[in-house]
């Protein structure tokens, strides 16, 4: 029954282990960490079979009963998230120490535990505070991930990494404190049950209240206009960070998804409004952007990045209708988007490492080692993000198009999504070409000695990359079987109260002091 | 054999090549022979039941839920096309065995050929227009492959990138039309969409989703006005030409129109849309091929300009004309291979391609002449080859169309474009074979070996073949025909042969070719005028357009993303406060519930404080020492507020945080420049002013509306009130619910404090080792530095306060979990304590005296909170359940313990430890900078002196 | 006083706000404080405001005040200490290797062709040859004794 803790326990001891004992031995470090990882995405996969029977699991920490202690809450969707997560980071770890990305600077293993604790908390708490704590958790563990290895470029653009999430965090604060001096209540099942009776003079407060918790959301999200944080920070953090990053965008998907299904869902008709209305804009604009940065991009590493902006827009596009079925295009495009951009920025790494003093640039330069295998994965990549057949990307994109069909403006959503996957092709087409068929051997005067080229481990890292690209042709494959989970997964949302009960069991009783009758902890 | 097997078969056989290629070229060509062959048999295995008219389909369930499935269909249409593809496959394999050289990569090229193939062959077996979608963008890609083959030609390259990006974008506006279309249905499934003629061509959905599909199918088909690709595809080897870009890819727009000819046909809206386009890319096509010097280009062209002639065909909409354009695709396959490998023969053999450069060929290259004769008078429509059969049809039908009404347009048009291609295929025979031999070939032409020759004599017999027993193939063409028309219409009853009577279809084509032939003969003056005339020339536009909007992109990306976060800042300030008055004004606010407290001096004494010292940080924020010390004065207000509004822990915490912070931003200030400077513009400083006045208001408002209002419904808060002290054991309700009713929130709070150390020192390290320690090294400070560095008062005073300050932090440790104060408290005092010891006695002094690296206290913190958390597993409660007990050990008084003071103490620990090693990690900055160390606690020590003055190390001297 | 309080807490956030658009790290982090200690006192505020009633349970008490925002603001405070900690060292260690407390990016110092001396074809960019020497090598620099002598360091 505390297997439901792990996921966050299990990581936070390893960290701290690891930073204890192991903090001087890179080998022991890979060895516990990998183990750690190994053993979470086992966890997870359980948990997945778990929620796969439709139950929601309820873990009342401290014993104390919903709402005045926190809870976790394991449904479908969390459940997903989690085992995506544990895939990404088993992927992510193998790479980095493949690649020696984790000896480059110190405490990799130990932060990369702590972010992925971070990550699975917010996936699991049932508590709007506690979604908070764990925000922060992730986000200062990605700090110091994002700065790894250190170097000037990296540490200036770390810097406005975290003062702009630190703004994130404050409005964070603003947006709880909005709700509690509303609702007087954290716990999301609560909340939702107090919004649901709230009396009408006070919407205005509750109203702000949601709309700073989705601002909130969509600054993690990367939705315009608060993705500015994003294309810098991931074209100058770490490779496997970057990655790992992948699945950082979709903790606000995740947030947006559950806060505005279960708390302020389509049908309360005070707040409907405000995700209802403003996602849908900002999300063509998210996408737009982020596409036309893929065209306009002049770094391999950036393009990536405007590339999972791009994709966040998608994603956003089909959760702003909120309906069952577009939710469930949004999660498969979900899992799509987190694959597809780590393959990305890992192939991306496999072209810097191995182009030196030209890095990632799009310039014609030497033939780099290894050129067919990675121009290959580059490929795929590429046509994976881009939204081409026969990859993960097009089945999203059909489905995204097909769901958003209800949409008044389905054909400026259509147009958008298409016209902008034509930018993208373009991009790539051009990118790629210049990269891998555009080389050229002849000497250059900044160069010492031109004969040599740049040799970087490839074994472990190409396997991983294959390994993501195994996983994209798997999701492709079987899209049908998976979109029939991602259904009863998105069904299960639209039915808060099977949440609320599960949480809090007892008919909806705002608490009554007089009456001295709490619900207390077995004590 | 299943059809998704065929389709899948080519896919399979692409791992191979790659594989044997090791084994040298012919096992290799072999390996991807027999991929084809397999796939081939499995498809003849099919023709006698689809020659009775059957329609044979295999279904595969995929993503049903939006009817993507890979359902599978064979029928005439599908089996004619699927034998082009792989039969013609089969002798461009053949063909490239000995077209490609040495250095080319053979494998890849096998790979990415049947890539292609299996593409192919899955676009016309498609039963789902989805499945189609797919298999047809996977032809742009796999032709983008093989088109940038030769990947150091940058013809190679650009011509591959215009191939992908036009077809690519037909194939995005395909996915459109077909999505409409599909909704028109109400199904993807070809099969069912074949069926509902009438609710398509109904629907107003009707004509947007023909447009749509048209320009799919015209841009692969290279249908004016995206024509310009085609040549320019020509920069892959002549294999790739011969097979994409006369046999198969070019034709799948055509199948795609035949496909969807008996829905979308028939229309107003299809005529006109289908034929015009047809006719003139037939006739643009035509013309520009006769003025084209490099042999493939020529070919290209023509093969645009016979695209245009079959889209014109089945633009018409009727039966017999779609018998027609079947037939012609037929044997404008036959021949247009054979012609583009000759093409590829003279290539290879002679080294250019040129046909001013060529000519005399005849008696050198016998065999090739022979081929090459063959084919292109086929091409002509000359009697006794295919081509004169179909061209003679199609002149048929044209001579009784009318086009807006008049009569005349379609023929003569026709007739036009016959003329002109009359005119270049004898060019094409008379320019490079014949004439006199010359001695100036780039390299002595002679035959090539058989392996290169026999895939186009094979393709010339079938030439000769159809264009004498056309019977032979009537069958064919009946089943492939009536595929085409379907539902639509009925199967005319017809014959092929090879006379048909004096009809005006002979005329015209006795006209074609007189004319061709006074055109060829002109040739000279009629180029000279084509040259002195202004054509639009496609590739310079094009390349143009691509370049503006990548350079239009790099704009906006750039001017977007400046890397300005002050400009970020000021938007997403901007988008925040929109939002939320947006959200204010869309509900409604009750007026006040509460009475205000009254404003006693003392609150209004600290308020004017508190905005005196805000404002002051505003004005005066360039001297940041100034900065600083107004910060703290201003922490002091906010802590002392707390204390004033009933809340101890908070005022106690502020307070000792505050003291950290400003110690840490201190020892940092250090190394910044102390000043900053003016640089931002008055303009903008208004604009900022501005936003924050806002921001500050909007801030005050909503502070302001919530302090007058109560709580909707009863915060639960009472609840922790009321079981603090029964179920937390806690009279400090604050205390309690930090470590037990919330104490996952402290968990994490914990958690954060130690990966915020470990961020610190990792920084540290990689500053240290990057120029930032270098840079260091020899680093001068700005300013002067006390000479007396460790006074002894200062070091005697922390040495006597040490016990103390860690005695009141046991104490308030202990006394947390009823009194104001707790484990993070303590823990703030105890390390303030051990930092007035680095600050007295110096950093080496200091660390010399530690016994517990920071790391490891930081860890024990974080392991020690969550055993305690896990040890209520082993009561079978859940993570961070508490226990407590009272307990009397005499002569002490009762005491209680509880499981919450151990994590408490976690607490304490991962706090001591976070803040010692982020000032440590600062330090460390320091001590690189070169200042000094000492080995002694203070700097003055008089006995130390009187000792000696010679053992002084070094650095205590300067 | 909760107008007070209202106009101090938008008071520190406006200050917070302008100083958050300054050019240098500096302000820009004192700035992000001003602006946790409005939000502190916000969240505090979400209690209501109470006046001699500490949630510390005594039979003398004639009632409490909201204890939840007390707590929750204590985490935000420990947990913006943390954060303000980073953001200075990180501002300092940019500072450091930079030479240049600019908090905007131009792209000489952001994406275009690096300026630094990528002098070896071979070796891998600067930002990554500077760490390449992982916790493995070199001891332990917080352990007494192997702190580097100020003459290794300078």
């Amino acid at each position: 029954m505390h297997w439901i803790t792990l996921p966050i326990i299990l990581p936070a001891m390893l960290g701290a282990v690891t930073v204890l004992a192991l903090r001087h031995h890179l080998l022991l470090q890979r060895v516990f960490s990998t183990a750690g990882t190994v053993a979470v995405l086992a966890i997870t996969l359980g948990l997945l079979w778990q929620a796969n029977s439709g139950e929601i699991t309820v873990y009342r920490l401290g014993n104390w009963d919903a709402p005045f202690g926190i809870v976790l809450v394991l449904d479908r969707l969390s459940a997903l998230m989690l085992t995506l997560t544990a895939v990404l980071a088993l992927g992510v770890q193998l790479y980095a120490i493949g690649s020696g990305w984790d000896g480059r600077g110190w405490h990799f293993h130990a932060l990369f535990q702590f972010q992925l604790m971070g990550i699975y908390g917010a996936f699991l708490t049932g508590d709007a505070f506690n979604l908070f704590v764990f925000f922060e958790i992730l986000l200062i563990a990605s700090y110091g991930m994002m700065i790894h290895g250190g170097g000037r470029r990296r540490i200036r653009a770390g810097v406005q990494y975290v003062v702009y999430n630190l703004l994130g965090s404050t409005l964070f604060l603003f947006a709880l404190g909005t709700i509690y001096a509303v609702t007087g209540t954290l716990n999301m099942a609560d909340l939702a049950e107090r919004v649901a009776q709230l009396p009408a003079e006070d919407t205005s407060l509750l109203r702000v209240g949601a709309a700073l918790m989705l601002l909130v959301f969509a600054i993690k999200g990367a939705v315009l206009p608060l993705h500015f944080w994003l294309p810098e920070t991931y074209a100058k953090a770490p490779a496997p960070v970057a990655a790992l990053f992948a699945i950082m965008t979709k903790v606000g998907a995740y947030a947006i998804l559950r806060v505005y299904t279960l708390v302020f869902g389509p049908e309360v008709e005070i707040t409907a409004d405000i995700a209802g209305t403003w996602l849908m804009p900002a999300a063509l604009v998210t996408l737009a952007a982020g596409m036309i940065g893929i065209l306009g991009a002049d770094r391999l590493g950036r393009m990536a990045a405007f590339a999972s902006i791009g994709s966040m827009g998608t994603l956003m596009i089909a959760i702003a209708p909120f309906t069952p079925e577009a939710t469930a295009a949004a999660l498969y495009y979900m899992i799509h988007s987190v694959l597809g951009s780590a393959l990305l920025f890992l192939v991306v790494d496999l072209v810097r490492e191995r182009r030196g003093a030209d890095e990632d640039l799009v310039t014609r330069a030497r033939p780099i080692a290894h050129l067919g295998l990675i121009s290959a994965l580059f490929f795929a990549a590429a046509i994976t993000m881009a939204g081409m057949p026969p990859l993960s990307g097009f089945i999203g994109k059909i489905l995204v198009m097909d769901a958003v069909r209800g949409e008044a403006a389905w054909p400026w959503i259509w147009a958008v999504i298409l016209v902008t996957s034509l930018i993208a092709i373009v991009g790539f087409g051009r990118a790629g070409t210049t990269v891998f068929w555009k080389t050229d051997d002849t000497p250059r005067e900044d160069e010492l000695d031109t004969a040599r080229t740049i040799e970087a481990p490839i074994g472990l890292p190409a396997t991983v990359c294959f390994g993501f690209l195994g996983a994209i042709a798997l999701v492709t494959v079987l899209s049908g079987p998976l979109t029939a989970y991602l259904q009863g997964t998105a069904d299960q949302l639209y039915a808060p109260e099977l949440y609320i009960t599960a949480v809090d069991p007892q008919p909806a009783v705002v608490y009554d002091p007089a009456s001295g009758t709490g619900k207390g902890g077995d004590h | 054999m299943p059809l998704y097997l065929i389709a899948a078969l080519p896919f399979l056989g692409a791992l191979l090549p790659g594989l044997m290629i090791r084994a040298g070229r012919n096992a290799c060509a072999w390996a991807t022979a027999s991929a084809t062959i397999a796939a081939l048999v499995g498809l003849l295995v099919h023709a006698p039941a689809v020659m009775r008219g059957e329609v044979i389909r295999t279904q595969l369930n995929w993503l049903p839920q939006i009817g993507l499935n890979a359902d599978f269909m064979l029928d005439g249409l599908g089996m004619l096309f699927a034998l082009m593809i792989l039969g013609i496959g089969l002798l461009i394999i053949l063909y490239a065995r000995f077209y490609l050289s040495r250095k080319d990569p053979m494998g890849q090229f096998y790979t990415y050929l049947l890539l292609f193939q299996g593409a192919m062959v899955g676009i016309v077996l498609s039963d789902n227009i989805l499945l189609l979608l797919i298999f047809w963008e996977l032809t742009s890609l796999s032709s983008f492959l093989l088109i940038g083959y030769w990947k150091h030609l940058p013809e190679g390259r650009q011509g591959a990138r215009m191939a992908l990006t036009v077809t690519g974008s037909g194939g995005l506006a395909m996915i459109a039309g077909m999505l409409i279309l599909g909704n028109i249905v109400g199904s993807y499934d070809l099969s069912d969409i074949l069926q509902s003629r009438d609710v398509i061509q109904a629907s107003p959905y009707y004509l947007p989703a023909l447009a749509l599909i048209l320009i799919g199918a015209f841009t692969k088909s290279a249908q004016f006005p995206f024509h310009f690709w085609l040549p320019h595809a020509m920069a892959a080897p002549t294999p790739v030409s011969a097979y994409l870009h006369s046999a198969t890819m070019v034709k799948a727009g055509l199948f795609l129109m035949a496909r969807m000819w008996p829905v979308l046909a028939g229309t107003p809206e299809w005529f006109y849309l289908v034929t015009t386009f047809g006719l003139i890319t037939m006739v643009l096509g035509a013309v520009i091929a006769l003025f084209k010097d490099d042999l493939k280009a020529l070919l290209a062209f023509s093969t645009v300009s016979h695209l245009g002639l079959i889209t014109m065909l089945l633009g018409f909409g009727t039966p017999m004309a779609a018998v027609a354009a079947v037939f012609h695709i037929i044997n404008h396959a036959t021949f247009k291979a054979a012609l583009f490998m000759t093409a590829g023969i003279v290539d290879h053999e002679t080294h250019t391609r040129d046909i001013k450069r060529l000519g005399g060929l005849r008696t050198l290259m016998p065999v090739t002449f022979l081929i090459a004769v063959v084919a292109g008078l086929s091409m002509a429509g000359i009697p006794l080859f295919n081509g004169f059969l179909s061209k003679e049809m199609m002149l048929e039908e044209a001579s009784h169309t009318y086009w807006a009404g008049s009569p005349w347009v379609v023929p003569v048009v026709a007739t036009l474009g016959a003329v002109f291609s009359v005119a270049y295929s004898f060019r094409y025979i008379v320019h490079t074979f014949l004439g006199p031999k010359r001695d100036d070939y780039p390299s002595k032409p002679h035959d090539p070996g058989a392996g290169m020759w026999l895939a186009p004599a094979f393709l010339t017999v079938l030439v000769v073949i159809i264009g004498v027993a056309p019977f032979v193939v009537e069958p064919l063409v009946k089943v492939v025909a009536g595929a085409v028309i379907g539902d639509a219409g009925e199967l005319p009853d017809f014959h092929l042969k090879l006379w048909h009577g004096v009809t005006p279809a002979l005329f015209m084509s006795v006209i074609a070719v007189a004319g061709g032939a006074i055109a060829l003969a002109l040739h000279r003056p009629l180029n000279r005028g084509w040259l002195a005339m202004p054509r639009p020339e496609a590739k310079p536009a094009f390349d143009l357009a691509v370049l503006k909007s990548a350079q239009a992109a790099r704009w906006v990306t750039d001017g977007l993303h400046d890397g300005s976060l002050t400009r970020y800042a000021w938007i997403g300030g901007a988008a925040v406060m929109a939002a939320g008055a947006a959200a204010w004004f869309g509900g409604d606010a009750g007026e006040a519930t509460r009475t205000a407290l009254p404003a006693t001096p003392v609150a209004v004494t600290g308020w004017a404080l508190l905005m005196i010292a805000t404002g002051s940080i505003i004005a005066f924020h360039r001297n940041r020492l100034l900065a600083l010390v107004l910060m703290g004065v201003i922490g002091l207000v906010v802590s002392i507020s707390f204390a004033y509004l009933s809340a101890p822990d908070l005022a106690l915490t502020q307070i000792s945080v505050e003291v950290v912070t400003i110690i840490l931003m201190l020892l940092a200030l250090n190394f910044l420049p102390n000043r900053t400077p003016v640089e931002s513009t008055i303009g903008r400083r208004v604009r900022d002013g501005l936003v924050a006045a806002v921001g500050g208001v909007a801030i005050a408002g909503l502070t302001y509306a919530i302090l007058m209002r109560d709580f909707a419904a009863t915060s639960i808060a009472g609840y922790f009130l009321e079981n603090s002290y029964k179920g937390g054991g806690g009279t400090n309700v604050v205390n309690v619910i930090l470590v037990d009713f919330r104490g996952f929130d402290t968990f994490g709070e914990i958690t954060v404090l130690g990966i915020a150390a470990l961020v610190i020192f990792a920084l540290t390290e990689s500053v240290l080792d990057g120029r930032g320690g270098r840079w260091l090294a020899n680093w001068v400070p700005d300013q002067r530095r006390a000479g007396d560095r460790h006074p002894l008062m200062m070091v005697v005073a922390t040495r006597v306060m040490m016990p103390i300050a860690l005695m009141v932090g046991v104490y308030i440790f202990l006394r947390g979990h009823n009194e104001p104060g707790g484990g993070f408290v303590a823990g703030l005092v105890v390390a303030i304590a051990l930092v007035m010891q680095y600050m007295a006695s110096g950093y080496a002094w200091a660390t010399a005296r530690r016994r517990y690296p920071y790391h490891v206290i930081i860890a024990l913190g974080i392991i020690v909170a969550a055993i305690t958390g896990a040890g209520a597993w082993l009561a079978g409660k859940p993570f961070l359940t508490s226990a407590f007990g009272y307990f009397r050990i005499p002569p002490l008084e009762e005491f209680e313990l509880a499981t919450a003071m151990g994590f408490d103490l976690g607490v304490f620990l991962a706090v001591v430890g976070a803040v010692m090693l982020a000032l440590e990690s600062l330090s460390r900055l320091a001590r690189r900078s070169g200042a000094a160390v000492n080995p002694h606690p203070m700097d003055i020590n008089p006995e130390r002196d009187l000792e000696t003055a010679s053992n002084i190390p070094p650095e205590e001297a300067r | 006083m909760e107008l007070l309080i209202a106009s101090a807490v938008g008071f520190l956030a406006a200050a917070g706000i302008y100083l958050v658009m300054r050019q240098r790290t500096f302000p820009v982090i004192i700035g992000v404080s001003l602006l946790s200690y409005s939000v502190n006192v916000f969240l505090f505020a979400s209690g209501r405001l109470v006046i001699n009633q500490p949630p510390l349970l005594s039979d003398s008490a004639t009632g409490y005040t909201d204890p939840l925002p007390q707590a929750l603001v204590l985490t935000a405070i420990v947990i913006s200490f943390g954060m303000t900690a980073v953001v200075v060292m990180m501002a300092l260690g940019a500072f450091l290797s930079s030479k240049n407390d600019h908090i905007d990016m131009t792209p000489e110092d952001g994406r275009d062709s690096p300026p630094e001396p990528k002098s070896r074809p071979d070796a891998p960019a600067l930002h990554e040859r500077e760490a390449e020497e992982g916790p493995e090598e070199g001891a332990d620099p917080t352990a007494p004794g192997a702190v580097p002598s100020p003459e290794g360091a300078r």
